[in-house]
């Protein structure tokens, strides 16, 4: 599903040349659940963001669904995010003002293909009930915990049927219990069809994913 | 979700900022408009005005036009009189209706502790010119009867059949009759016969204008040419001149006033490029997570432009609304300022103004916006979600 081969990122941090990634290959294969592991600095959220379409790499080749992403006009880049990948983040970043519903209907809003079709409705409807918070849809998100906030982000990942889901530290504010419960819903989505990358700092949770992968300085050091 | 449910809730997280922004925006458009909107009352209540004087043209000695059109419709003295014996040469002139002598001078009541404004008129010729009025009472007959316009009748506290009397001039005058109100200068005159003005005035044979009415409007300039070679020493104002010297003279006030006003407008418009903006820096994270879960550029774009429009808009709509409720007020104030202004309601709301003046917010709108709109879609989704 997505390849990366030699992947390089460089970028400047004031005069100094930060080195992300370094040569880095990766094949991320359709249905599996990936958990990448790593310390601070090791180029963890910068291959998500290329793998999510969000950067590009300064080398080597990254190619999804075999196109070729690194030379990919910005337009062709947004409608890959909106069509086929699913972000989560650990701050959530729900909108205060809108509700719950509202919050997972946010990228219906930017998808003019999911207005023709209609039934956006049924939909967010029914991903609440997949993260059981339908009767908090009505809940504005100062008034859910960051259990059910994660949810809410989850639900919004999914409300365009994404093919993949990029999960950057799902769990990092979350208790134990809800980070199992965020990890089972992961699994869930895998065991429906989806892939899903997620980045954590919890051994424990990462040796729970299909492959696990480790980062250190910009290069896999196993994998 | 519409994709104006967004915006609206945007600018409901900070209500406070973004009502204050709102009534920035709402005053300077309600100055704007009620300025637009006694701009051009002004210049239709003039025209009415001058319609309603019944003559064409007056004839005055020679001086300045402007000090005329004060005169005759506000009242002010001009210690320049004509002779009435212009009127046996203005009689020869072919064409001519109506020719009537018109006296205006100040009568000094210390016992009442005011100055009234006379105006000198033969009464035979008021219906003439003076169509538009409603009298309560008649039409004063004998010399000693005077006719009160409706403003100084309500000081004086005088009904038809009382009595005024000036010390001064040792007259006491019987009111045969009050002009109902026109909303005009004519509520602020006392009317009396020209022949008794120019004898307590002691101007036997003195006029301060002759007012003239021809039989066909088109033959105007023909007559005023006519009488311009055969009478020296006078000069002749046509009603239309007395437009053109009020307007001129309203002109520079009228520019001054939409300076301010478009002034007022554009710092409003920096006021919401400068919310819009703080909002667009508090919400990076927020922008940068929508460009990551599919927002394009124009999209986010959109959606700060969106804001920005309906804050100036609903700042528009509040601003015409509050210029309506308060047109009465505005009226009241510009008309103690401004040297003269017609009767009538001057500031009156119309829709074809008020569309303008929303276009316009509009159109200040998208181009406040414009800016932090750019800043928005510029916003790298990368460093933003990085917190």
């Amino acid at each position: 599903m997505i390849e990366l081969r030699g992947v390089e990122k460089t970028y400047l941090r004031g005069a100094e040349e930060v080195h992300a990634l370094r040569g880095l290959d990766l094949d991320i294969t359709r249905n599996e659940f990936i958990s990448i592991m790593g310390p601070s600095g090791a180029g963890k959220t910068t291959l998500l963001h290329i793998l999510g379409c969000l950067d590009t790499p300064t080398g080597g080749s990254v190619k999804f669904d075999n196109l070729a992403v690194e030379h990919m006009p910005e337009t062709d880049l947004v409608a890959l995010r909106r069509q086929k990948i699913g972000f989560i983040f650990q701050q959530f970043y729900l909108i205060p003002g809108l509700t719950v519903f509202d919050n997972v209907g946010l990228p219906l809003l930017f998808n003019k293909s999911s207005k023709k079709n209609g039934a956006t409705g049924n939909r967010i409807m029914s991903l609440l009930d997949t993260v059981g918070l339908t009767e908090r849809r009505h809940h504005l998100p100062n008034q859910l915990s960051g259990g059910e906030m994660q949810r809410v982000a989850i639900a919004r990942a999914l409300v365009n049927n994404p093919e993949i889901i990029l999960a950057d530290e799902p769990t990092g504010n979350l208790d134990s219990e809800n980070s199992e419960r965020i990890l089972e819903l992961l699994k869930s989505l895998k065991a429906d069809g989806l892939t899903v990358v997620m980045i954590t700092h919890n051994g424990e949770l990462a040796s729970r994913a299909d492959r696990l992968v480790r980062l250190k300085d910009g290069k896999i050091h196993l994998a | 979700m519409g994709f104006l449910k967004l915006p609206v809730k945007n600018l409901l997280r900070h209500r406070t900022r973004s009502i204050l922004t709102m009534c920035g925006i709402a005053a300077s458009v309600a100055v704007l408009f009620s300025i637009l909107s006694f701009n051009k009352g002004f210049e239709k209540s003039l025209a009415r005005e001058i319609k309603r004087t019944g003559i064409h043209f007056m004839v005055v000695p020679s001086g300045c036009a402007h000090e005329v059109a004060s005169l005759v419709l506000h009242g002010a003295v001009i210690p320049k009189f004509l002779d009435t014996s212009v009127v046996d040469h203005i009689k020869k002139i072919d064409g001519i209706e109506i020719i009537s002598p018109l006296l205006v001078a100040q009568l000094p009541n210390p016992g009442k502790g005011r100055i009234d404004l006379v105006y000198g008129i033969e009464m035979s010729h008021l219906a003439a010119l003076k169509p538009s009025w409603e009298l309560d009472g008649t039409v004063p007959a004998a010399d000693d009867e005077i006719l009160m316009g409706a403003e100084v009748a309500s000081h004086y506290g005088i009904r038809p059949g009382g009595s005024l009397s000036y010390p001064t001039v040792n007259a006491t005058f019987k009111v045969s009759g009050i002009v109902k109100k026109t909303a005009s200068q004519d509520d602020a005159f006392i009317y009396m016969h020209v022949k008794k003005a120019q004898e307590i005035f002691k101007k036997p044979s003195g006029a301060t204008a002759v007012g003239i009415k021809v039989t066909n409007p088109q033959s105007v300039s023909e007559i005023t040419e006519a009488l311009s070679e055969r009478i020296p020493g006078i000069q002749i104002v046509t009603m239309n001149q007395v437009v053109n010297s009020i307007s001129n003279l309203a002109a520079s006030g009228k520019v001054i006033s939409l300076s301010i006003a478009f002034i007022a407008v554009f710092i409003s418009a920096v006021g919401v490029m400068n919310s819009i903006l703080m909002a667009v820096f508090e919400r990076t994270q927020e922008i940068g997570m929508m460009r990551a879960i599919g927002a394009s550029k124009a999209d986010i774009f959109k959606i700060i432009v969106k804001e920005t429009t309906l804050l100036t808009l609903s700042g528009g709509v509040a601003g015409i609304l509050m210029s309506a409720v308060g047109s009465r007020g505005i009226e009241t104030f510009v008309r103690r300022f401004m040297p003269y202004v017609p009767g009538g309601n001057v500031v009156t709301f119309e829709p074809a103004l008020a569309c303008a003046s929303l276009a316009f917010t509009f159109i200040i709108g998208i181009a406040s916006g414009l800016y932090p709109a750019w800043k928005a879609s510029k916003i790298n989704p990368i460093e933003a979600i990085k917190g």
